[in-house]
Formats: C-alpha cells, sequence, structure tokens
C-alpha cells in the first residue's frame, strides 16, 4: 500500500472529530511526521470555512450612519449633562447583597465569564528567579445587561443550535466599555435602555448555570477571579493578512544559495499527476492567515489588582495587544475549582473590609518587598 | 336643492354653536365631502381672483442671493411668485427655499409679487439670527397646521371631529400644537396611537404638496367653514384684524384647507422627522395634540431628538380655546 493510502486509512474524516483544533494537532504530532514528505500533505481541511468578516443577520445596525449636523457649543454641552445627569447612579441607598438571592456552589456550576482587553504583556519572577511571562488583562467595566432562563434560550436559533442534544443552561448578556449614546443607533441604544444602563461598546454570551444567574446592572469586576486558578480565554487570533506558504504552514521553502532560481519560498508540488488528476480541496497554499477565534485554555491567574480592575495570567493569550478577549473558568478538568471562587460573583464586602487591593500568588516575588528576609 | 341643503346647514349649525358641540356627529366619508367642498369654493375664488388680472404687467425683482450679490428679474405682476424668480436661479435655490423676504417682509414663496421690490430667498439654515427665528417661526406654523390636515383624517368614522384652531407660533415652548374637539370623553392614547399620527403625518408630508396661499373675503371664508363650528366663529374676529377688515387668509395644502394669518413654508418636502409627543385633554373634549419635528435639511443624532421629544411632552403654555357654553 502506499504512503498515501496508508495515511488515508489512518485518517478516515468519519473517524475524525469535527473540532479544528484537534485537528491541527494530529497534523503536527510527531507520529504523522514520520510518514509524511516534505510534499505529501493530509487534506482534512478542505472546505472548512474558518472566518467571515460580515455580522450576523439578525444583529440590529449598530453605529450610526450618518453624521450629525453643526450643534453650536452651547448645545453640545448641555447634551452632555443630560448623558450625565441620566445615567449617573443616584440612588442614595446602598446597593446591597441582598438583592441577589444566595444560590449554592456545587462543582458542577458554571459562572459567568468576563469581558476584558488584553493590554500587553509583562514579567513577573518566583521567588527562585525564575521569569514568568504574563499578558496583562484589564477587566473592562461589565454589567449584566439580562439573564435568559434555559428554557427561554433553548428557543432561540443560537440556542436551539447550542443545546441540541445537551441539558439546556441560561445565558447571561453582559456588557462593557459605556460609551456615548449618540454613536449608536437607537436600537442599539434600546437594547441597554430597558435596564437604565449607558450603551456599551461590547456585549458577549456567557452560558452558565441557574444557579449563577445575576440581576442586570450587576458590575462584574476583576473580583470575580481568584489568584492561583486557572481561565481559558477567548479572542481573535492576531490578523497576518495575505501570508506565504512558509509562515502560513510552516513549509521549508527552498535553498537560499547554490543555484536555486526563483525557488526560497514557494510551496513546490500541489499533487502528483497520476492519483485523481487534480488539485485536492484543502491543499495547504499562501493565503489569509489568522484573525480566527481561538481558545488558550488553563491559563493560572498570577496577580489580581482590585484597584485597578487588572489580571495577569501566565502565557499569551489570542489576539494583539488592546484587543477584546472573554475570560472565562477552565474547562479543563484537572484544573477546576475544588472550592467554591466568589459565587455568581463578587461583591465587596459591606463592612468596609475590603480586599487588599494588590494579591499575588504565593510563588511570586512581590516587587519592592525585600529579596532577603529575615 | 343644493342651495336650500346648504342653507340648512347653515342655519342648523349656527343654532348649536352657543351649546357643546359633541352632537354633531361628522363620518369620515363627510369630511371627505367637506373637504371637496371647500376645494371647489378655493379653486373658483382662485379663479376668479386670477381673471380679475386684465393684462400682464411687468415688474422688475431686485434678488439679493449669496455673498450680496443682486441680480435683477423681470417677472410678471401679480403673477409670479418667489418660487418663479428661484426657478431662474438654480435648483439647488428652488429646492432648498423655505421663505421669501420681500422689501423686509416676510412672504410666502407662492404668493404672486404685487410690485417692484428686493428679493431674498431664506433657506433652513440662514445666516442671519433674526431671519433664523422668522424661518424657525415659520416652519413651527406649518408643522401646526399639518398636524391638523393629519389628526382631521387620524380617527375612525364614528366619531366627530373639528378642529378648533392652533396658537401662535412658540418655538421656545418645545412643541407644535392644534387644539381639536373629539366626540370622545376621556382618551388617552397609547404609545401606539402616536406612532400611527406621526407615521401618517410622514406619509402626508413625503406627498410633496405646496402650500397655496389665497386672501378670501369673509362671506366666502364662512360659506367655506360652515360646517366647522369653531371657525365660523373665529372668521369675523380674524377679519376684522386684517388690513382691508373684510379679509381672511386660508392655505391650501393638498386637499386640506384652514386658516392661519402667517407665511408658511414652501411645500411639506422641507418637513424631515416628526414625532407626535402628547396629547393633552384641556376640557370639555378639546384635546390639544403636541408635536415636535426638524426639517429635512437638518439632522441630529436620535438621542437630541429625544431630548426634543421628552421637552415637547410638557403641556404647552399657549393659550387654551374658549367654549362659549362654558
Amino acid at each position: 500500500m502506499s504512503t498515501v493510502g496508508l495515511l488515508r486509512t489512518l485518517f478516515n474524516p468519519k473517524l475524525l472529530p469535527s473540532n479544528v483544533t484537534q485537528l491541527q494537532s494530529l497534523n503536527r504530532s510527531p507520529f504523522l511526521l514520520g510518514f509524511l514528505s516534505n510534499h505529501e500533505q493530509v487534506r482534512n481541511m478542505s472546505r472548512v470555512k474558518r472566518r467571515n468578516t460580515h455580522p450576523g443577520y439578525w444583529l440590529s445596525l449598530k453605529n450610526v450612519q450618518k453624521k450629525d449636523d453643526k450643534i453650536s457649543a452651547d448645545n453640545l454641552r448641555f447634551m452632555r449633562e443630560v448623558i450625565q445627569d441620566k445615567y449617573k447612579n443616584k440612588s442614595p441607598l446602598k446597593v446591597s447583597e441582598l438583592q441577589i438571592e444566595k444560590t449554592e456552589w456545587d462543582p458542577k456550576t458554571k459562572r459567568s465569564g468576563v469581558i476584558a482587553r488584553n493590554i500587553g504583556r509583562q514579567q513577573m519572577w518566583d521567588k527562585d528567579g525564575n521569569k514568568i511571562v504574563c499578558t496583562v488583562l484589564h477587566v473592562l467595566d461589565n454589567h449584566v445587561i439580562r439573564y435568559i432562563p434555559p428554557e427561554e434560550y433553548v428557543k432561540t436559533s443560537r440556542g436551539a443550535i447550542h443545546f441540541k442534544n445537551k441539558t439546556p443552561l441560561g445565558c447571561l448578556v453582559v456588557g462593557a466599555e459605556a460609551t456615548n449614546p449618540e454613536k449608536f443607533t437607537r436600537q442599539y441604544c434600546n437594547l441597554f435602555a430597558e435596564v437604565g444602563l449607558m450603551p456599551k461598546k461590547t456585549l458577549s454570551r456567557f452560558i452558565i448555570t441557574p444557579n449563577a444567574a445575576l440581576p442586570p446592572c450587576t458590575p462584574i469586576t476583576a473580583g470575580h477571579f481568584l489568584v492561583g486558578q486557572a481561565v481559558d480565554v477567548y479572542g481573535k487570533t492576531v490578523d497576518h493578512g495575505f501570508q506565504g506558504v512558509v509562515k502560513r504552514w510552516g513549509f521549508k521553502g527552498g535553498p537560499a544559495s547554490h543555484g536555486a532560481t526563483k525557488f526560497h519560498r514557494r510551496g513546490g508540488t500541489i499533487g502528483t499527476g497520476r492519483d485523481k488528476a487534480r488539485v485536492w480541496p484543502g491543499t495547504k497554499m499562501p493565503g489569509h492567515m489568522g484573525s480566527e477565534r481561538r481558545y488558550n485554555r488553563g491559563l493560572m491567574i498570577m496577580r489580581i489588582n482590585m484597584k485597578y480592575n487588572v489580571i495577569y495570567v501566565k502565557g499569551t493569550v489570542p489576539g494583539a495587544t488592546n484587543s477584546i478577549v472573554r475570560i472565562f473558568d477552565t474547562l479543563l478538568p484537572l484544573r477546576k475549582f475544588k472550592e467554591a471562587p466568589p459565587h455568581p460573583t463578587y461583591f465587596p464586602p459591606e463592612d468596609g473590609t475590603q480586599k487588599e487591593e494588590d494579591i499575588w500568588d504565593s510563588r511570586l516575588h512581590v516587587f519592592g518587598s525585600p529579596s532577603i528576609s529575615v | 336643492m343644493a342651495v336650500t341643503r346648504f342653507q340648512f346647514l347653515s342655519t342648523f349649525s349656527r343654532q348649536f354653536s352657543s351649546i357643546s358641540n359633541a352632537h354633531i356627529v361628522q363620518p369620515k366619508l363627510r369630511i371627505e365631502e367637506i373637504r371637496g367642498k371647500r376645494i371647489s369654493i378655493f379653486d373658483k375664488e382662485y379663479k376668479r381672483q386670477q381673471s380679475l388680472i386684465p393684462r400682464l404687467e411687468k415688474i422688475e425683482v431686485a434678488y439679493e442671493g449669496f455673498d450680496n450679490e443682486t441680480t435683477t428679474l423681470v417677472m410678471n405682476k401679480g403673477v409670479s411668485t418667489p418660487y418663479n424668480c428661484a426657478q431662474h436661479i438654480s435648483e439647488h435655490v428652488m429646492k432648498n427655499s423655505v421663505v421669501a423676504e420681500v422689501n423686509g417682509e416676510i412672504w410666502d414663496l407662492h404668493r404672486p409679487i404685487p410690485s417692484d421690490c428686493t428679493l431674498k430667498l431664506l433657506s433652513m439654515k440662514p445666516e442671519d439670527q433674526h431671519q433664523a427665528s422668522l424661518v424657525n417661526k415659520t416652519f413651527w406654523r406649518s408643522c401646526s397646521y399639518l398636524l391638523g390636515a393629519v389628526v382631521e383624517g387620524s380617527f375612525q368614522d364614528d366619531i366627530s371631529v373639528t378642529l378648533h384652531s392652533f396658537p401662535p407660533a412658540n418655538v421656545r415652548s418645545g412643541s407644535f400644537v392644534y387644539d381639536v374637539q373629539l366626540s370622545l370623553d376621556d382618551w388617552v392614547p397609547s404609545l401606539n396611537d402616536f406612532r400611527q399620527i406621526a407615521a401618517t403625518f410622514q406619509k402626508f408630508v413625503r406627498q410633496n404638496h405646496t402650500f397655496q396661499r389665497l386672501d378670501i373675503d369673509s362671506s366666502v371664508a364662512l360659506k367655506m367653514f360652515e360646517d366647522n363650528v369653531f371657525k365660523a366663529d373665529q372668521i369675523p374676529h380674524i377679519a376684522t384684524k386684517s388690513s382691508s377688515g373684510n379679509t381672511v387668509t386660508v392655505y391650501r395644502c393638498g386637499d386640506h384647507i384652514d386658516i392661519s394669518r402667517g407665511p408658511m413654508i414652501a411645500s411639506t418636502s422641507l418637513v424631515g422627522r416628526c414625532s407626535i409627543a402628547a396629547v393633552h385633554r384641556l376640557d370639555s373634549r378639546i384635546y390639544r395634540f403636541q408635536g415636535v419635528a426638524l426639517p429635512s435639511e437638518i439632522y441630529i443624532n436620535h438621542f437630541a431628538f429625544g431630548i426634543l421629544e421628552t421637552r415637547a411632552r410638557k403641556l404647552n403654555p399657549a393659550r387654551t380655546p374658549e367654549l362659549k357654553s362654558n
């Protein structure tokens, strides 16, 4: 049997899972590379739609299409005052925890996630002097917009797909980054008008168990997470644009010298000529690279700053600096919570004893502390 | 037969003019009949006034345009309107002119010019503050008129709708107003009702009707408005205030005719976004319809327009109609 034939029996598409990331890892496993020569590809990526740039048909128009006529400076000032008056939290009463029902946490609970912005990378050092590269995530002003109970969510088109053969769960709609309502259309602002919130730039859905439901207008801060827990970060990868075959698929290309004419970064052969006599769908070629949705799972939280709502996460996160990411409690079974986290979310204690401003992981060396402890 | 029928109607309405007029039922079909009758009287009077001009004489109109540039136009006396002058200048001026200034006096765009004059055509965004306030008032006045036109045809056949009047335009009050009598005792309109009236308003406005002005004798006006008791009462008062002592100014827009003193905008195409903000019940079945609108040239975001709408919901402090019965 030819190598290709053997490969085809090994990689029967019907046996393989449909998950794209798993396929990629299989392609790169050392077991396979032994069988693959430089020019024989495993074509399981055929016709997979990796990205789209248009918004969903169900979404209402978000940004205003028309530019305002010149409004006088007086009127602009007046409108700013009206916005501040309307959205300022005017209630003289303290926001009490008692409004939220006290529900029990159990290991099967799925808590809400958080919308954050990746603001770059920083290094931390552990007590042995080893460098740990961390990504700094700034938890934006998250507010709960609404909670959709499981029975209702299953009836929506998205929910029906999500819970086709599983027990339905609820959906929490969270928004982040409050902005001037004049920038958005009226339909978009109405999504927030019912709760009396300023329209948010980013919206996100988090699938949660009903016991982790939160009422609208609840703020979610960095305290929602614990130092030392593992999180999954979901984001859109860095957009590399149209890339060649060497960067995109890791091809070796050709020799830099020794008489090679115009063959340094090219793909080489794209088919056999005999078998099937055509280019097979899914052949690795140059094309658009990046701007795909990915999860980085099991990242450990090294440090949380409660004052500035910043989380330091070990490792890297999909996407470029200043892009929006979503952070969830991890799905990885061995890194899940063993004890109850702040459930359903973190609320600053009423008696004023705040948590410390900066919480570090135990094995980290805290900047500013003496290097030798006596 | 028609003559006797009209005579009967006029005595009938005069008998009841001093009593609360809620008992007179004017079904929708009747409203269309009434409108048709008014239009025929209007057309007849218009033709008669046109025929009074023996022959066309020429006048010189000094048009002051952009950057104080003056052009002299030779137009027909008593026939040419500022709109005709605009047609000689450019399409942009023609489409965007709201109202004219003839010898410094605010003038309708479709009203004939009687003699040699200086002409200025004002758009929705004039440079001068004073001009801007005049244009604003004209726009507000026209919107009140249109509100009346729309409300008359908005109600179901079994409800009688009698337009009373609208107070002078006051932009500072935040809304334009029309007082209407309905045969409903305690009507609280729902949000949907407001949207429906606003939709009818928009539909009417999109038909691009022009405002045609006519100065008529008070007797002709009484004949025109004999079925509307309030208007019939008001006509003698309005006539005495006019310059000749006997004339009443009426405006026709599409199928609707109403009495108004001041100049109106050129056409309904100049009205853009509008919304009916509130309906306040004054007393004994008189309802005050309030609305707010923007010219089609001016666009502001939904939040700013929302502020205007909120302001327009407050009861307009303009004069309330007094009923002789009370």
